[in-house]
């Protein structure tokens, strides 16, 4: 089965390990990933005031791409892309002068095909009809957990794994409509269908402090720590994101951590899709450890370490 | 704190202005709190989300552009999900942000990632942060 499957800029960079893994994952679910051709930055950030509505045009164009390739459902994994995807979505679903001023913007794009040199013009207006999903949705409502259940290779013997929402997946709930904003579950359904138990800590949808981490290092810095340690504290062997920003300011910020707050003794970051590959079978090799600031290593051996301590 | 309060038209338009810019009602606000006291950046903020909203409301426009606070926001939105008036606050803070002197220095831009860092960050929060702070 194919799938539109938007990966956005930083998985292609920065975090090859969360791309790689997740098609790993998915072709073991016969799911065919499909990148939209010629897909643009979503930008990140969804504007915030009327008058920025500009920043509707690059997602609105993603979109419309998977559209009039036939696609009905757009897969993202990165919490920023989901965000900015699906809040646009809905601001021309919804709003009928957003709808109108971004496609007349749009209406004079023009597509050349690197191959043939073919131009595209006279593009259809997009309204909305593609349905943006975040992977972990797509596993829960359209996979499934028996058809997970049915394929795992590999028994994760219960790992202690702490979901981390952090902010863009679940705020504005209006918008976003992923789960409770302050009683989530679906990552927690997520890893116990994988095998992992879910730890519950207070956490999970606290802030990591986002794009401050370079403009405000220190305030990320502690914005981390306290998710981490909030985790580790209840026993978390390691905790997982779906955002790269997510996974650099807890993963590569951890030697920052312990040298400001001496109780923290580091934690593995994973991102899910690592989590998931590896139950499905996929090789330790190609799950890019390799990335990680914190070794996660000793998580993904053939014999979980949990047997050896006492 | 003791403020003069002034209600004269340049008030009135820089109300107006943040409620045309942010789609929000600041007047619905009636300082519960809720917002600063689950901000994950509050600590480091020198007026608190509430506070701003207040100086919206009095149409103190000075004190309000002369916060840090604008530059602290993550928009993560845990003041929106909370707020029990239904307003969001990161689009508050994102109205005034846009009002700013446009010639003025960007709080932060992109010429202030050394190369060095650039190549460590993931590309996203380098796009997520000119798009927030510079102009």
């Amino acid at each position: 089965m194919k799938l539109h499957y938007y990966p956005g800029c930083t998985l292609k960079e920065k975090a090859v390990a969360l791309d790689i893994s997740t098609r790993e994952a998915m072709k073991r679910l016969d799911v065919e990933l499909v990148e939209p051709e010629g897909w643009t930055c979503c930008g990140a950030e969804y504007p915030l005031t009327e008058e920025k509505i500009v920043g509707l045009a690059a997602p609105i164009r993603v979109l419309r791409q998977v559209r009039d390739e036939g696609g009905e459902v757009l897969v993202t994994t990165c919490s920023f892309c989901f965000a900015v995807l699906k809040r646009a979505n809905k601001a021309l679903r919804d709003d009928p002068l957003k709808r109108k001023r971004i496609n007349a913007f749009l209406r004079d794009d023009i597509q050349i095909d690197p191959l043939t040199k073919a131009r595209t013009t006279d593009f259809e207006d997009y309204n909305g009809e593609v349905q943006v999903l975040h992977l972990l949705e797509y596993l829960r409502d359209r996979v499934g957990t028996p058809k997970i259940k049915s394929r795992l290779k590999r028994d994760l013997k219960g790992l202690a794994v702490a979901p981390y929402y952090g902010c863009r997946l679940l705020r504005p709930q209006e918008e976003m409509a992923f789960d409770e904003p302050d009683a989530p579950r679906v990552f927690e359904d997520f890893l116990e269908a994988v095998g992992c138990s879910a730890v519950d800590y207070a956490f999970k949808q606290e802030c990591c402090g986002s794009y401050l981490s370079v403009s405000l290092p220190d305030a990320a810095t502690e914005a981390s720590y306290r998710v981490l340690r909030a985790a580790q504290m209840e026993g978390a062997r390691a905790v997982t994101v779906t955002c790269p920003l997510c996974f650099y300011n807890m993963d590569s910020r951890q030697a920052a951590i312990k040298e400001k707050f001496l109780d923290f003794s580091g934690l593995p970051v994973l991102y899910f899709t690592q989590i998931l590959a590896w139950a499905l079978g996929v090789d330790r090799e190609v799950l890019g450890l390799g990335e990680h600031a914190v070794p996660a290593d000793s998580l993904f051996e053939e014999v979980p370490t949990t047997e050896v301590r006492t | 704190m003791r403020v003069k309060l002034k209600a004269g038209p340049e008030q009135r338009t820089f109300i107006d202005r943040i409620e045309e810019l942010s789609g929000e009602n600041v007047f619905a606000c009636y300082q519960c709190g809720r917002c600063s006291a689950g901000c994950p950046m509050a600590s480091e903020m020198d007026l608190l989300p509430n506070q701003i909203i207040r100086l919206v409301q009095m149409g103190l426009l000075e004190d309000v552009l002369r916060s840090k606070t604008l530059f602290l926001c993550a928009s993560c939105f845990t003041c929106e999900s909370r707020c029990p008036k239904g307003i969001d606050m990161a689009r508050v803070m994102e109205a005034v942000r846009h009002i700013l002197d446009p010639k003025g220095k960007d709080a932060f831009g992109p010429g202030e990632i050394s190369p060095e860092l650039a190549k460590e960050l993931p590309q996203q929060v380098m796009v997520a942060l000119c798009r927030k702070f510079a102009k």
